[in-house]
């Protein structure tokens, strides 16, 4: 049965690397997961800056250092955020599990108390860092969540998309992802999505995101990060910007880092 | 006839087309006008607390809440919880609400396993009892809600809206009204604010147009109708009245300003006192038309002008002199009212002088009125007589009660309270009023004093400075609920620290603790949960304490102390709030009420001086109405009537007025003096004669005022009320305490001079 073990090894090879498959043939909802897994890296290392400015154009400058891997053939995805600047916030930590299909895990490192306190949050609509991110724009849905649906293609940046509109199934998604319907700009190409407009619960329009410089980070998985996104609410005019940094691919970041243990640890 | 006289029958045509072109010119423009329901536009732009107020408006957003009260047993039964969610949602959805306050938007920080948990002060709506009664510990706990927007024994809870700064009030109100009525519950439902008071002040100032002037001008068709008794009598010196409106209101949108709520006083008072010389010329028309004269049509035109032109130009001047002393108020509408009741009168002053007699002169002749001997002597003449009896035979006797009673009454002068809260102009089981009372007693109170600290805000020193401020107004009985940035790093103090640790509910003496606290909030809360407490950079941070009282006592209690915390400190920034708007609008009220006062006794004392080319004929006119002003004040005090912006602007006005009997009664006395009557049968005589005019129109002065009676807004019955009082005051001081003065003291300038 050699020859069995070894079709079954190369076609979970195939599987895992699956290569594109003819766009024709994908759903929205297919376009829309395999959206969500281009960005996915096995393993990363970052330095990146946000900067919140508010509706005066005042800002609020961090600088972080991010770790991240994947675990459990890329359902979870385990996160240690470190901030570098500004300096009273130095050396605080978040270190992040990213489940699949549960609540996320969340600790918080806080070096002048010299404590770590676990987060609950469940409510994936909450800003990240106070910015105008929030968790679900971080971290990939729960796909049966929503309903998904082609609007039609559209060019951004000479970029060919679709336009695909996700939409919550029931109120409680709605309330917790804090959006009754997204549309998002996804590039028939690599998949990466280049423009999301979201509409608040009411139906208003939102925010607004705008992803730029795409870069293929893993070559041989056809992965993709973003080294700029921007995010404007168009309600309360703040506006966030995500800027990587520095990116580099690392499928063998220790596992040591993601443990609360390592968060104290500065 | 003198020449001016026989110039206004020459140039009638053209006079009457003058007046009534210019009334209707002046008149066209009144639907122009505006208006302005915002109290703080009542106040100078130059004043320091709106100064501070709108700058702290610039720094955090608006503050203004417009909120939604639910009433019942227990507002955490799950219907009402649910009413309540779906308020808070829907009232998110509209336009020009910046942020909502309420059990499902505000939030309850605290520790659980090992966890700091941020979520909604209500996340989910209890199910059975038990879930019931853990919602009902965990709120008691959770000093952001508790007390403010659901009350300490849960019946109330409240549905705040802030609402953005450039927002109509009129039509969010409108939608948070259509909305409560849409989302239906068995819980009584209560609209309050200081938006919503504006909006029913508003609306209240259009009914009292609607309903006063119409009311009042037919009050004093029915007098002058009582009066005259004839149809020209009614017409003439209504026509001056309607015309010297029209000119008044008409101006209002001319001089670029707007209509407050007091100046609804301006067509009342005219309505009361424009129509007094045309009185007096209807008065002598018929008193020269008597029955079988001889006089033509124009004769009598020019015979009513040329007698009495002086004695009503004289009264015009004192009445505009009184007026124009509300220039002392500060409150802008007082100035308003002040020129533009002026002007008003001037131009009642003027029609009355030229319109009526060229009217008079082209009118076909009326029938006679006064007849040639009398019958049957009226109740009103009898009652003068009688007057003239008693003035002459216990002449002393009157002057010392006179002055025992104002002094006895004088007393309550010492009760005299001030009061500017807007929630008091309506009645206690007006909704403004009723909801103003539920928000004070149980939801926070409904005024707000703020201070603004400036520097790093994240700094220990500056954060435990607002710590300790806070607790020491929490403290405070007449303090309701504060807010504050220091409030909510001790919460997460407490979610972070076990009780036993150094730092738990305290401010962290470490800069970099507190800007931790921080980034951890940031990562479970709302970036905008802040956004009324600190600026985005923490430059700037705002200390809020609702007052559960209006009353200025109390108030200034407040503000004295927040003003002895902060005096000198460089980190305190401001101190505003519309608490210390009324604060400081109720002393500039008092401020402008003495002054206004003093002006008025100084001016026209000095134009009977003038007049009467006399200093003691000052001090005699006087004295009644010192009387009269410490009558006033005393029965203010004993009847509880508070002093606002409304009845502050009364004693000037009251000056104004009530000096023209005593003018009347001197310059008529004085005439008899001279024509020969030793000083018993002059003072009997112009009391008989005069004295009838004196009571007409003091008659019609309280009979115009009286319509206030029926307005919405409390300050302005009590203003009618007061007017009447002290109008009668005068009356009185000028038919029985001048005659006996001027019997007991023989001043000099009464005297007939010695040829």
């Amino acid at each position: 049965m050699k020859v069995a073990k070894i079709v079954i090894a190369v076609l979970s090879i195939y599987l895992v690397g699956a290569p594109l498959e003819p766009q024709e043939n994908l759903d929205a909802k297919q376009i829309v997961d395999r959206s969500f897994q281009s960005t996915k890296l096995a393993g990363s290392e970052m330095l990146s800056t946000m900067t919140i400015i508010d509706d005066r154009g005042r800002e609020r400058v961090r600088k972080i250092a991010t770790v991240s891997k994947l675990y459990d053939s890329g359902k979870t995805e385990k996160r240690l955020i470190r901030f570098l600047s500004p300096a009273d916030v130095k050396g605080t930590g978040l270190l992040t599990f990213d489940y699949e299909s549960e609540d996320d895990d969340m600790w918080l490192f806080m070096p002048a108390l010299r404590k770590t306190r676990r987060i609950v949050s469940t409510e994936k609509a909450k800003n990240f860092m106070g910015s105008e991110f929030t968790y679900a724009d971080m971290t990939p849905p729960i796909l049966d969540d929503f309903t998904y649906e082609i609007l039609g293609e559209e060019e951004i940046a000479g970029t060919s998309c679709w336009r695909i509109a996700m939409i919550p199934v029931d109120d409680e998604v709605a309330d917790e992802n804090g959006f009754s319907r997204r549309i998002a700009f996804i590039a028939k190409g690599d998949f990466v999505i280049r423009r999301a407009v979201y509409y608040d619960l009411y139906g208003e329009l939102l925010k607004e995101l705008t992803v730029e410089e795409i870069k293929e980070i893993d070559p041989k998985n056809h992965r993709y990060r973003p080294m700029r996104m921007v995010m404007v609410n168009k309600q309360n005019d703040r506006k966030s910007v995500l800027n990587v940094d520095e990116l580099q691919f690392n499928p063998d970041v220790n596992d040591e880092f993601f443990t609360t243990r390592y968060l104290e640890r500065y | 006839m003198n020449k001016a006289a026989q110039k206004i029958v020459r140039f009638r045509w053209p006079i009457i087309i003058g007046f009534v072109a210019a009334a209707l010119f002046f008149g066209s423009r009144i639907p122009r006008s505006e208006i302005e329901s915002d109290m703080k536009a009542m106040l100078p732009s130059d004043m320091e607390s709106r100064i501070n107020t709108d700058r702290i408006d610039e720094l955090f957003g608006g503050t203004d809440m417009l909120m939604v009260i639910l009433k019942s047993g227990d507002v955490l039964e799950p219907e009402t919880l649910e009413r309540t969610r779906e308020i808070s949602r829907q009232m998110k959805r509209i336009k020009g609400v910046d942020k909502v306050l309420s059990l499902f938007e505000l939030k309850n920080i605290k520790a659980e396993e090992g966890a700091m948990i941020v979520e909604p002060a209500v996340r989910r709506i209890p199910e059975n009892e038990e879930q019931k009664e853990l919602l009902r510990k965990d709120i008691a706990e959770n000093d952001i809600v508790y007390g403010s927007v659901i009350s300490k024994d849960f019946t109330l809870t409240a549905v705040i809206a802030l609402l953005k700064t450039e927002v109509s009030d009129i039509e969010i109100v409108k939608e948070v009204q259509d909305l409560v009525s849409k989302i239906r519950g068995s819980e009584e439902v209560f609209v309050g604010g200081l938006p919503f008071t504006r909006v029913q002040v508003t609306k209240s100032i259009q009914g009292d147009f609607r309903r006063l002037l119409p009311l009042g001008i037919l009050i004093m068709l029915v007098f002058l109708f009582f009066c005259f008794k004839q149809l020209r009598g009614v017409f003439l010196p209504f026509i001056v009245v309607v015309m010297s409106i029209l000119f008044a209101m008409g101006l209002i949108p001319l001089l670029g300003w707007k209509i407050h709520v007091i100046t609804v006083l301006v067509p009342i008072m005219l309505i009361a006192i424009a129509n007094d010389y045309g009185i007096h010329l209807i008065a002598k028309y018929q008193e020269y038309n008597f029955e079988g004269n001889l006089f033509t049509k124009e004769e009598l035109a020019g015979k009513i002008f040329s007698s009495l032109s002086k004695p009503v130009i004289l009264t015009g001047l004192t009445t505009t002199a009184g007026m124009l002393c509300l220039l002392g108020h500060i409150i802008i509408p007082s100035r308003q009212i002040s020129i533009l009741a002026s002007c008003g009168i001037l131009f009642a002053l003027a029609a009355s002088l030229l319109f009526i007699p060229a009217v008079v002169s082209m009118l076909p002749k009326a029938k006679p009125v006064i007849l040639a001997r009398n019958d049957k002597k009226p109740f009103l003449e009898k009652t003068l007589v009688f007057f003239g009896k008693i003035v002459t035979s216990r002449a002393k006797a009157i002057i010392v009660f006179a002055v025992v009673s104002s002094l006895a009454v004088s007393a309550g002068i010492f009760f005299v309270v001030v009061d500017t809260d807007p929630n008091h102009y309506y009645p206690d089981e007006h909704p403004v009023a009723y909801s103003g009372r539920l928000v004070n007693d149980n939801l926070g109170g409904a005024q707000n004093i703020s201070v603004v600290f400036q520097g790093d805000i994240k700094d220990p020193r500056i954060m435990t400075k607002i710590d300790v401020l806070e607790h020491e107004l929490q403290a405070m009985p007449e303090v309701g609920n504060t807010t504050s940035i220091a409030r909510v790093v001790r919460q997460m103090s407490r979610a972070l620290n076990d009780p036993a640790e150094e730092w738990y509910d305290k401010i962290p003496d470490d800069r970099n603790a507190v800007a931790q606290y921080f980034e951890l909030y940031s990562m479970s809360g709302d970036p905008d949960d802040f956004e009324k407490m600190v600026d985005f950079p923490y430059e700037h941070a705002l200390l809020t304490a609702r007052l559960n009282t209006a009353s200025t006592k109390k108030m200034d209690h407040v503000i004295d102390r927040v003003g002895q915390r902060t005096d000198g400190d460089p980190d305190v920034a401001l101190i505003g709030g519309f608490g210390s708007i009324l604060s400081e609008l109720a002393h500039k009220v008092v401020d402008g009420q003495l002054l206004s006062l003093g002006l008025a006794i100084v001016v026209i004392g000095i134009l009977l001086m003038i007049l009467f080319r006399s200093f003691v004929a000052g001090l005699i006119s006087a004295i009644p109405l010192a009387i009269s002003i410490t009558t006033l004040f005393g029965l203010m005090g004993i009847f509880r009537i508070e002093l606002n912006v409304a009845t502050a602007m009364l004693s000037s006005i009251m000056i104004g007025v009530g000096v023209d009997y005593t003018i009347h009664y001197l310059w008529r006395f004085r005439e008899e003096r001279q024509n020969g009557l030793n000083p018993q049968d002059a003072a009997k005589k112009t009391l008989t004669t005069t004295g009838r005019g004196i009571v007409f129109n003091a008659l019609s002065v309280i009979v115009g005022f009286i319509v206030l009676f029926t307005s919405s807004f409390i300050p302005v019955r009590f203003f009618g009320f007061l007017v009447v009082v002290s109008i009668s005051s005068c009356l009185m001081g000028a038919l029985i305490l001048i005659p006996a003065l001027c019997l007991v003291l023989k001043p000099k300038f009464l005297e007939p001079k010695s040829l």
